[in-house]
């Protein structure tokens, strides 16, 4: 009964642990992913927009007490941005298709393997703009330094994302309950 | 016959009404104690009431053994991994450093040949620039023949090549043998301590001639003997035994060897003297095939010119007196006038002019391997250790000091 509940809980400790201890030693050009970020799209796509608003606000809620840098930033920014990813590239709902039906459009979804790698996208985007922004702000010129950081980030996370979410799912049992819708119909 | 019920029917029948209320009271109780827990945190932030803490440090206190155990676990894997790194990175350079090395060694090896192949060339070339009269020709080994008795080699030039039977075969400014069974491509040649080798040659430094020939079949040692030397004369060690140019065509004066053992006066039975060969006839590798053929006009040429073969004098002795036994017993015999020696060539001071019966000829500038008919070692090998000897360079002439005024006593 609470078998996905209970992996979403365990992948959302593993995730957040794996943000506080590991992103810094798999960072390139001194750029550590966005672990956190790149999960939490995975599971937008994989589970909806329910487990991603609680995935994220654990997760931003452990950081902000965990490793706080800046009060209120982490427990806003990974809600705000994970949902933001999930509104656009999260499965639609049963009643949101047949709403689009009734309205003649088109009712097609890009495939969810691309659609992960695009919400992680996203997602990044939203959270490095607000650093960025954020850092200006408080008097920082931005340069090229930046950016050049902010684009590695992005990219990183991406394909993070894109990388991660064949054995996530798996673990879900996302392609098991697609198999078994198939055999269904 | 049992129907097989898919998965999904069956965890949808058995997923009751009441598990789905469950599921959904305890969904909603966890959203609300998070959302418990961070409304408490954002109200502690707005109004600065640290009392609110109790949240946070409970998340925290519960957290923090299990992220010091996970960063525990991951800085152990980090460790195991960069040990890896490390070891198979040791592993590569070390693998690098070592075929590095075996190329530096090779490069080595290489050059050490390159380097022994230029000192050989050069030797060649030095030994046919001075020699060109001679026809020199560079041949190369190909093969040989090492026995108790014998000691013939291959060299890689033949008829086709100027090369005829009995021509000198030299290396490094030493006789090496001469050739023989001469075909187009190949020739045999027969070194000098080969048993069968017989080669006209002379002491140098008493122009004695007699015939060397090898010991190698006599008592298997790598030496060559000299026969029928004059009776009256005995070689000293280390005198250099040239060949005589006599008999075959070789020319002279190419360097043989150095007279070893000299006992032939001491030992009635023996007949010859040892002379250990300059040659190294163990590493032979290339040698030089001196197509010299004396001709009727060359020789003639020789008789009649005093270029090459300029004679040498040898250092007059001062006259010592004689004993004369006989007629006046222990008187001693007058001392002979000493005979008037044209006076000694003088150098003119810097713009004095002498007369000309009193100017000595300077002696003609030899060019060797213009019109000499005699073997010239190279400058080069002069220096190489390979040689052994070092020739004497040919005396200038220096004034010859006039005869002391002596005056004897005569008895009244």
């Amino acid at each position: 009964m609470f078998g996905r509940t209970i992996k979403i809980a365990l992948f959302t400790l593993l995730t957040y642990l794996l943000q506080a201890t590991t992103a810094q030693y798999i960072s390139i050009a001194d750029v550590a992913p966005n672990i956190a970020l790149a999960f939490i799209a995975i599971v937008s796509v994989a589970c909806g927009r329910k487990y991603t608003f609680v995935m994220s606000l654990t997760i931003g809620y452990l950081m902000e007490i965990m490793l706080t840098m800046l009060n209120y930033i982490n427990l806003i920014l990974y809600p705000v941005a994970a949902m933001l990813g999930a509104f656009v590239f999260s499965d639609k709902s049963e009643r949101k298709l047949e709403e689009l039906r009734s309205r003649e459009k088109s009712t097609r979804q890009l495939n969810p393997h691309i659609r992960t790698p695009l919400c992680a996208f996203l997602s990044i985007c939203v959270l490095e703009g607000f650093h960025l922004i954020y850092v200006n702000i408080t008097g920082v010129q931005l340069d090229n330094g930046h950016l050049g950081r902010a684009a590695i980030d992005v990219v990183y996370t991406t394909m993070l994302a894109a990388v991660c979410q064949f054995p996530v799912r798996a673990w879900l049992g996302i392609y098991r309950q697609k198999k078994e819708q198939q055999q269904q119909e | 016959m049992k129907l097989k019920v898919p998965k999904t029917e069956r965890r949808k029948s058995n997923d009751s009404k009441g598990r789905q209320i469950a599921k959904r009271v305890i969904s909603f109780l966890v959203v609300l104690v998070l959302l418990a827990a961070v409304g408490l945190h954002l109200f502690r932030l707005f109004s600065g009431n640290e009392n609110l803490r109790f949240g946070d440090d409970f998340v925290s206190r519960l957290m923090s053994p299990l992220q010091t155990g996970f960063a525990g676990i991951v800085d152990w894997a980090v460790d195991r991994l960069y040990e890896l790194k490390l070891q198979s990175r040791l592993e590569l350079e070390y693998n690098n450093l070592r075929q590095e090395n075996e190329q530096l060694v090779y490069r080595a090896m290489l050059a050490d040949e390159l380097q022994y192949r230029l000192s050989v060339y050069e030797n060649l070339y030095d030994e046919i620039s001075v020699n060109e009269s001679m026809n020199p020709l560079v041949a190369t080994v190909i093969g040989r023949e090492s026995g108790n008795y014998f000691s013939v080699f291959t060299i890689n030039k033949g008829s086709d090549d100027g090369v005829q039977d009995f021509m000198a075969v030299t290396m490094d400014g030493a006789l090496v043998g001469y050739t023989y069974n001469v075909t187009p491509a190949t020739s045999l040649v027969r070194t000098i301590i080969d048993s069968e080798a017989s080669i006209a040659g002379l002491i140098s430094s008493t122009r004695d001639q007699g015939t060397v020939r090898g010991t190698l079949g006599v008592d298997g040692s790598a030496m060559c003997r000299m026969y029928y030397l004059p009776e009256d004369h005995l070689p000293r060690p280390g005198d250099m035994v040239v060949t005589s140019g006599v008999g075959m065509s070789f020319p002279k004066g190419i360097p043989i060897g150095k007279v070893k053992e000299s006992t032939r006066g001491m030992e009635s039975n023996k007949q010859y003297i040892v002379v250990e060969p300059q040659a190294d006839f163990q590493h032979v590798e290339y040698v030089i095939v001196l197509r010299y053929q004396p001709v009727a006009g060359d020789v003639e040429e020789r008789a009649s010119s005093n270029v090459s073969l300029s004679y040498t004098p040898l250092v007059t002795s001062p006259p010592v007196p004689t004993i004369q036994i006989g007629s006046d017993f222990y008187q001693l015999a007058p001392t002979p006038e000493p005979t008037p020696t044209p006076g000694p060539s003088i150098s003119p001071a810097p713009g004095e002019t002498l007369p000309a019966d009193m100017i000595t000829p300077a002696p003609a500038v030899t060019n060797p391997g213009s019109n000499s008919y005699e073997y010239q070692i190279p400058d080069g090998a002069m220096t190489d250790n390979s040689y052994g000897f070092t020739l004497a360079p040919t005396d200038t002439p220096t004034p010859t000091p006039p005869p002391l005024d002596m005056t004897v006593e005569e008895d009244e």
